[in-house]
């Protein structure tokens, strides 16, 4: 086979000269709006939360009611469709708080539409969104974003590997914002809807890395956890997806291309070793405890 | 591990637009049917990443996330075409494939899984434990849908002789 054909026909191809240029003023100039969003944020924080207690325990009920809603969250990310679609009476609003080490974290809400992302116009098929809410449990404001978000948010499907299917896999994308003292992840967890015939997590865990064996056991019915003294911190949530939204095909079809398929029957995933430690007690609360 | 600074400065955009657009610019065009779709679909992938704005362990990290979203971008411009295919054949399509050498054009054809490890190992030069990990795949798929891959094409190409 010809491979150098391959490289010319490639190399032959015509590009704008102008590409990048063109690409960088459209960046800069979507940087520049995401700045203004940020700064108007930063204008409305509310005084009162440096009086938190330092001593709490729990994530109170004031928390809870300092939080922004899921909208304000699609809002401020410049997404008004999505905002508005997290007011209607599709939206779930789930308000399930896990506690990990030092943190809460909430799931705040889901809900699915197409057409929701002003900010990726080309979206003419439904997606997923869903809010996480991150706070420190001593009442203690989360620094700045761009400190390190060093957090996944990914959803997880039951019945198939968390290192085959998840946000890596699944194209899916999250914007990060700090108001208030709380970071809030906003998940486009893409043709998510499709699965909803199984049951679909979201799992939330420190550090970049996609998940692997290391991080996730899968049970012989298809069920998901986080793996017997994973150390660091993580919470997991069974999202609550309208079943009507399943597509099968469209599922398989997503997927297909990160299954192990006939040419890598009885390959392993790639591993990686927990590191030891004291493991975290997780502990559900209710949101309004 | 000093992780990358966060994309958004007009340092970071020009930098990541300079390093990536040819790599990714040739990577969707492996995928689309025109030299026009790939730019839209790199252009829409640099949006993501200003959008989304991951933290990123290392460079490599930063260039697995940006080929994987190729990928998916590619992959959504396809469905989407097949999606309009029919209301496509019945009024003037306005921007028809361009006709490229048949190695292209048969790889193009391929499903993602065996075209994507092709292009990778074959135009940009990466080995097989690169490819792997640039893609999240153990070394062993990546080996096994190469020779898939290489397979599919020649029995594409005789067919079409």
């Amino acid at each position: 086979m010809d491979w150098k054909a391959y490289r010319e026909a490639l190399d032959a191809l015509s590009f704008s000269p102008d590409f990048r240029e063109r690409t960088e003023a459209v960046l800069r100039r979507r940087a520049q709006e995401q700045e203004k969003e940020r700064s108007s944020v930063k204008f409305i924080k509310k005084p009162v939360v440096a009086a938190a207690v330092a001593a709490l325990l729990v994530v109170s009920a004031s928390a809870v009611a300092l939080r922004l809603s899921a909208s304000q969250v699609a809002e401020r990310t410049g997404r008004t469709a999505l905002a508005a679609a997290f007011e209607d009476n599709n939206a779930v609003a789930v308000n399930e708080t896990v506690q990990t080490g030092d943190y809460a974290v909430t799931l705040m809400g889901l809900t699915s539409g197409a057409n929701l992302d002003e900010l990726n116009a080309d979206l003419d098929v439904d997606h997923t969104y869903a809010v996480v809410a991150l706070e420190r449990l001593d009442g203690a404001p989360m620094g700045q974003v761009a400190s390190g978000a060093d957090y996944t948010v990914t959803p997880l499907v039951s019945g198939y590997d968390p290192w085959a299917v998840n946000n890596w896999t699944l194209g899916c994308s999250v914007d990060v914002l700090e108001a208030d003292g709380t970071w809030y992840f906003l998940l486009d967890a893409g043709q998510l809807g499709a699965f909803a015939d199984h049951t679909v997590y979201l799992a939330f865990y420190e550090g970049a890395a996609p998940p692997s064996a290391g991080k996730f056991t899968v049970a012989g019915d298809g069920s998901i956890a986080f793996a017997q003294d994973y150390p660091e911190e993580h919470a997991l949530f069974v999202l609550p997806l309208d079943e009507s939204l399943a597509d099968p095909a469209a599922a398989q079809a997503l997927v297909e291309p990160f299954l192990p398929g006939e040419d890598t029957a009885g390959e392993t995933p790639i591993q990686e070793s927990a590191p030891a430690s004291d493991s975290p007690v997780l502990t559900i609360v209710p949101a309004d405890a | 591990m000093r992780k990358l600074a966060s994309f958004g400065t007009d340092e970071t955009i020009s930098r990541v637009v300079e390093q990536y657009s040819a790599m990714l610019l040739r990577l969707a065009a492996a995928r689309l049917p025109s030299a026009a779709d790939a730019e839209d679909a790199v252009q829409e992938v640099f949006l993501k990443l200003l959008d989304a704005r991951p933290v990123f362990r290392d460079a490599e990290h930063e260039k697995a996330w940006l080929i994987r979203t190729t990928l998916h971008r590619a992959a959504d411009i396809r469905r989407k075409r097949a999606r309009e295919a029919p209301l496509d054949a019945i009024v003037e399509v306005e921007a028809p494939p361009e006709p490229g050498p048949e190695l292209l054009d048969a790889v193009r054809a391929l499903p993602e899984r065996y075209a994507a490890v092709l292009h990778l190992y074959y135009y940009e030069g990466y080995s097989i434990k690169e490819t792997a990990k640039l893609l999240a795949l153990p070394a062993a798929t990546v080996g096994t849908r190469l020779a898939r891959g290489r397979e599919r094409l020649r029995q594409m190409l005789k067919e079409d002789a």
